[in-house]
């Protein structure tokens, strides 16, 4: 058990990071280095500056919001959640005074982060199941949402257990030095009781996500603003 | 049966295609749904397969199977597809379903281009001598013309011959001044009409109203190429354009209310030093500079405008056809509040051009327009492109809608006010 555990907390994790960061920087040169569109794509009347107006299509989503506002809604929450679950992971990692200019406790958002994401990603799929929505999807969206829901669960469920079950086995000081060990290369194995089996399968799932990014749609993290720029010329 | 050839041909063809914007909107895509609702097609006739994320992927799962490792490695992730006869069919449905107005483009998150996924479709088609023959019959007609002119040249002068005392009609010339200009080296502006008197004849009166010093262009300005989507027949036929432009040395070339050619010429004919316009900018800017002066009692009853896709929505130009009706009407009645979300007739990408064969397609998926129309209450249905014109007139008569189908252009010269 110590040796799948060891497997997924180390070297797992740096061939997810290492498919993770080539990958994804092999497909974006690629692309990007492919000939450029000769006509324009946009689409009038024009509205500038339009980098400014290409960022708030990309992060506002105003054609969502217009055309599908309870998507809209689950789609903001997932995303700045992400935005904030990215901070907290930094924050497990070292302290970074500009995250405390509001004073919180780590990780952010008391738990309800996670539980958010959880029940974003749970319509995401569940809107799936229904026409026209399921005629469109390919079994690539079903797998990513289950991955990421798998991933975000397992994560929260630590977070719960610590915050709301007092769970103490594994706290924040734990997972720091784990973390860091990790970017230090000297990997260092926390104590693999209580709750640690969530932090055995979080892990997992956020390695086999990583490894899945670069080949997957969620490409678009990149992608959206550039193809947003395009769109308003 | 596809044989091995044929098929590496056409993935050679879906090759030139991939260029970086081609990648990103054939990489992105979530299939989120959000544009379910923004084809007319499919909020006329609700089927799956007139979503345009549906459309898409039709394309979108060849190039998987083909152009990613993903669906070399694990095909049924991302359904892709081999390149059959099958797939061909499917891919005609998908892109001679499609009239390239690209609404959908506006409600896509990402900003998706469904005309431009759908170009590969169609240069697919033609690879395999599968697209519409017609249509790649009057591309090669087009083509011909401009590398025979001179064979034509004759015959196009004595019919534009017989057009001159129709356009005298509508505006009073000077003795011994022509009322079709042609091929005037030096001219200002070189109008490029349609093959068509309609075309020409209130083009021809409100230039010389306007005292334009302007130049009829032997070539219509159609782009069969472009409805048939292959990429060297589109730059074969501009290229006669451009040509016949810079040997006339003009300071801007009009292209008459066609806005399929409208768009290929301002956008794909690079730098040159010439402008294009539309036809409808020029008139609004005669207006503007009190060049030309029109009668607001001539039409009576409310008018309404549509705007053609690839003129507004594609090209920009959507306050000039509300100004000059601004001058036409004291009752115009805007058919959207955003120009962006109006709906397409339902006759572009080469469905008007393919006529018969479509009609009965272009009716049961224009219902949406043509529940528009209705909702204003005018009488004057107003646009600025000949496909959208005869897409209205057939939704005007199979809908039973009552209303006067006008090119803009007509109007103005109908109302020209001689002093």
């Amino acid at each position: 058990m110590y040796t799948a555990s060891y497997i997924v907390l180390v070297p797992m994790v740096y061939f997810a990071f290492a498919v993770f960061f080539v990958g994804t920087g092999v497909r974006l040169f690629k692309l990007f280095r492919k000939p450029k569109q000769v006509a324009t794509l946009q689409i009038f009347p024009e509205k500038r500056p339009k980098w400014l107006w290409a960022l708030y299509d990309t992060f506002l989503m105003p054609s969502v919001r217009k055309h599908s506002p309870v998507l809209w809604l689950f789609l903001m929450l997932f995303h700045a959640s992400l935005l904030l679950l990215i901070i907290g992971h930094l924050e497990l990692i070292q302290e970074f005074k500009i995250f405390q200019i509001i004073q919180h406790e780590i990780f952010l958002g008391k738990g309800f982060i996670g539980l958010i994401l959880c029940v974003a990603l749970l319509f995401f799929l569940f809107r799936r199941f229904i026409s026209p929505y399921r005629d469109l999807s390919v079994p690539e969206d079903y797998y990513l949402l289950i991955l990421l829901f798998l991933t975000m669960l397992f994560g929260s469920e630590m977070d719960w257990a610590r915050r709301w079950y007092d769970y103490t086995e594994l706290g924040v000081e734990d997972y720091r030095m784990y973390l860091s060990s990790l970017l230090h290369l000297k990997p260092i194995m926390p104590s693999l009781t209580g709750h640690s089996f969530m932090l055995v399968l979080h892990v997992f799932f956020a390695n086999l996500f990583l490894i899945f990014f670069p080949f997957s749609k969620i490409m678009h993290s990149f992608l959206s603003l550039p193809m947003n720029k395009l769109r308003r010329g | 049966m596809m044989d091995e050839k044929t098929r590496d041909e056409l993935l050679r063809l879906f090759q030139t295609k991939l260029n970086h914007a081609m990648r990103f909107y054939l990489e992105t895509c979530s299939r989120c749904g959000v544009c379910t609702e923004a084809c007319h097609v499919y909020a006329s006739m609700p089927h799956v397969k007139y979503i345009a994320a549906y459309r898409a992927e039709i394309v979108r799962r060849i190039y998987k199977r083909y152009f990613k490792g993903q669906g070399k490695v694990w095909s049924s992730l991302g359904e892709s597809k081999e390149l059959t006869d099958m797939a061909l069919e499917e891919l005609y449905e998908a892109a001679y379903s499609c009239t390239g107005c690209r609404r959908c483009m506006v409600f896509c998150p990402f900003g998706i281009d469904t005309q431009m996924i759908m170009s590969i479709a169609k240069l697919l088609l033609v690879g395999a001598n599968a697209a519409p023959e017609i249509l790649t019959m009057l591309a090669d007609m087009s083509i011909e013309k401009g590398k025979s002119i001179d064979l034509f040249k004759a015959g196009f002068v004595e019919g534009i011959k017989n057009l001159e005392a129709q356009v005298v009609k509508k505006w009073r010339m000077e003795a011994g001044e022509a009322a079709i200009p042609i091929d005037v080296e030096g001219a200002d502006l070189l109008y490029v009409a349609l093959a068509g008197a309609h075309s020409i004849i209130p083009a021809a009166a409100v230039f010389n109203a306007a005292g334009e010093n302007w130049t009829l262009s032997f070539f219509e300005a159609v782009n069969f190429g472009a409805f048939v989507g292959d990429p060297s027949r589109t730059a074969l036929i501009l290229d006669r354009i451009i040509n016949e432009a810079n040997r006339l040395k003009v300071k801007e070339v009009c292209i008459c209310e066609c806005g399929t050619a409208f768009r290929v010429m301002k956008q794909l004919s690079g730098k040159q030093p010439f402008k294009v316009t539309a036809i409808t900018e020029t008139h609004a800017r005669y207006i503007r500079e009190g060049r030309i002066k029109i009668d607001k009692s001539k039409f009576q009853g409310p008018v309404t405008y549509h705007d053609p896709c690839q003129i507004a929505r594609n090209g920009g130009v959507i306050d000039e056809p509300r100004y000059i009706l601004e001058h036409l009407t004291d009752d115009f009645r805007d058919m959207t509040s955003d120009v962006r979300y109006n709906w397409c007739c339902g006759g572009g990408g080469g469905l008007v051009a393919l006529g018969d064969e479509t009609l009965d397609f272009r009716m049961k998926s224009s219902k949406v327009k043509a529940d528009q129309v209705k909702e204003t209450g005018a009488k004057i249905l107003a646009t600025a492109c000949e496909n959208c014109h005869t897409q209205l007139s057939n939704l005007n008569d199979h809908y039973k809608l009552g209303v006067d189908v006008q090119f803009l252009s007509s109007m103005i010269a109908d109302a020209l006010v001689q002093e």
